[in-house]
């Protein structure tokens, strides 16, 4: 088997690099967000002084904050252009697939049943953290705005929206580090089927073989030949290299 | 007066005090007679001593002062050191303030830990850099007729205001200062609670400012005494749980530098010295002049916009319905959503293990 023939492109360059962004955003976001969540802690403390003072840390963060909104802004636009336009499939979109995927999961998780739910293009796990990431974006955002700019939220909206925005921003913020810290890192990292580490979306390649373990679907229908040919480990005819948009 | 020839009061005078030295054990009693035999050339209302400057040092001293004087059993030598022979050594004044503060660094001998925060205070401050109107331990204590600072507590509020007039007078009309001097009130705060009283703080100094949060709180968070007025305490924590609290907990460094803090503290809002009720009577005025006070920092902040700060009030149903329902919805869904994820991973580990 030939390098190019085991590996298929999963991510394309646009992704990889905001995948690349979106980390570093969120990393900045949350060193310099929970000091002011847990001001209280000494680490907190600690993480201010170390970074320059709260008016620094502020500035960072909503330094951040803007580059988020942008990074997001760009990213829907862009899916939206590309569904409208049909370059893009409407792989990441949940079906009720994905909710019988996740009872088949816990069932056989739970030893009720030894059918393993078959996924296509993206997993339900891999759609409820971009879902996840996408709306509890949006939470932030448009609660970060409204701190930022109180004095204009303030003109048309009742004055309770600001605290309201802040107790928005920081639980919100807090689920979704939890969930990243958690969920994520598990499933990329500590999972026994990738550990160390699931290198696809900084590589943007998966091999054939891990994803006709955890993508049967889209592999069956990506290589129908080697489907046929029972365990299709033989290298297809077809350009392997078909690229996918989600 | 000078009747006597000042050689035989000296020789008077020494006698006295050789007198006195034989017995040491009765401190009291020497003191007493140490202090006739100083009296007996002091207690001279004409006695003076012409200084290099011109000016005259009255050298008199009433016994009566002494009488009220914590400091009774004290030798006059004591604080006078240097000055038990008779006659005494040869000393060369420029001028009459020097010839005052002479004695002043007397006091460290005994009360040297409270000499030592002086040090560190505005008034030594001013001192150092020559103002003759600094004050000085006397200035503040009294010399010869010294009593308790502090009997009664509005005492210290009257020393301070023997040179801060609009600051005490502001204070007498203020929620504390009404307390103090209609009632003596022990609760209320004095200027020396707020601003110390020895190593007394530039109010323009940063780190006491950025510290006056804690110092309120150090009443105002006490629950056994504000429940004697009835005023919740969860004042400091609902502070320090909103923007302004939290950027003064760190300390905040400010976009001027210099120029004190650009992050409310109790006192942006509150008043300094003329702090009063927000509650009865007073609280409509304090309510409609919120805006305003918003607006000294927030240029353009509309009607709307006090409400944004929840008054010291935790967030609540019937106050801030919002508030309180999106932290009641988080409450629920953080721990549910982690809880179900870490409950998957568990569930994924296990049947991992099973599969084995």
């Amino acid at each position: 088997m030939t390098k190019d023939s085991a590996y298929v492109v999963r991510f394309g360059r646009r992704n990889r690099i905001e995948h690349m962004v979106v980390m570093v955003l969120f990393l900045v976001l949350a060193l310099t967000g929970f000091p002011q969540k847990f001001h209280d802690g000494g680490v907190a403390k600690a993480i201010v002084s170390a970074l320059g003072g709260i008016d620094r840390v502020r500035y960072f963060h909503r330094l951040a904050g803007i580059l988020f909104a942008g990074l997001t802004v760009s990213h829907l636009v862009s899916v939206l252009a590309a569904v409208i336009t049909g370059r893009s499939s409407l792989a990441m979109v949940p079906t009720a697939k994905d909710f019988r995927d996740a009872i088949t999961t816990l069932r056989y998780y739970l030893g009720v049943s030894d059918v393993r739910a078959q996924f296509d293009r993206f997993d339900y796990k891999e759609k409820f953290e971009y879902w996840g990431l996408v709306f509890g974006g949006l939470v932030m955002i448009t609660t970060g705005f409204v701190l930022l700019f109180p004095i204009a939220a303030t003109r048309f909206l009742p004055g309770e929206i600001i605290p309201a925005a802040k107790v928005a921003h920081g639980n919100e913020g807090l689920m979704a580090f939890l969930v990243v810290i958690i969920w994520h890192v598990y499933n990329v990292h500590l999972a026994p089927e990738v550990f160390p580490f699931n290198k696809a979306i900084f590589t943007g390649k998966i091999s054939r073989e891990r994803m006709r373990h955890e993508h049967p679907l889209e592999y069956a229908r990506m290589f129908p030949e080697a489907e046929r040919d029972e365990e299709g480990l033989h290298p297809p005819a077809a350009d392997p290299t078909r690229k996918k948009d989600g | 007066m000078k009747v006597w020839p000042t050689q035989f009061l000296h020789s008077l005078a020494r006698f006295a005090l050789v007198l006195v030295s034989f017995f040491p054990a009765t401190a009291a009693a020497a003191a007493t007679d140490e202090a006739e035999a100083c009296l007996s050339c002091h207690g001279d209302e004409q006695l003076t001593m012409t200084l290099e400057s011109g000016e005259k040092a009255p050298l008199f001293m009433r016994h009566e002062l002494l009488e009220g004087s914590v400091h009774k059993a004290l030798r006059c030598t004591d604080c006078h050191v240097g000055l038990d022979q008779v006659p005494h050594p040869e000393r060369h004044y420029k001028s009459l303030t020097q010839f005052r503060s002479s004695f002043g660094e007397a006091c460290k001998t005994c009360h040297f830990e409270n000499y030592t925060k002086t040090l560190d205070s505005v008034h030594f401050g001013l001192q150092a850099r020559g103002d003759v109107f600094a004050p000085t331990c006397v200035k503040c204590h009294g010399s010869h007729n010294i009593g308790h600072p502090a009997q009664p507590r509005s005492r210290i509020s009257q020393t301070c205001a023997t040179c801060h007039v609009p600051i005490s007078e502001a204070y007498a009309k203020s929620v504390h200062g009404k307390a103090l001097i209609a009632e003596e009130n022990k609760d209320v705060p004095v200027c020396t609670d707020c601003h110390r009283s020895h190593d007394i703080a530039s109010p323009k100094d940063r780190a006491w400012l950025m510290n006056t949060p804690a110092l309120c709180g150090k009443c105002h968070a006490d629950k056994s005494l504000m429940s004697k007025y009835g005023l919740s305490t969860a004042v400091l924590s609902t502070y320090l749980a909103d923007f302004h609290g939290t950027t003064a907990s760190f300390g905040a460094k400010g976009q001027s530098k210099g120029k004190g803090p650009v992050v409310a503290l109790c006192v942006d809002c509150h008043g300094i010295h003329d702090i009063g009720k927000v509650t009865g009577a007073s609280a409509p005025t304090f309510r409609s002049h919120l805006v305003k006070t918003c607006q000294k920092c927030h240029a353009g902040a509309t009607e709307n916009f006090p409400a944004a700060w929840l008054s010291h009030y935790e967030p609540s149903l019937q106050r801030t319905p919002l508030v309180y329902l999106i932290r009641l919805f988080y409450k629920l869904i953080i721990p549910f959503i982690v809880g179900g994820l870490m409950l998957q991973i568990l569930l994924h580990l296990w049947r991992t293990v099973v599969n084995r």
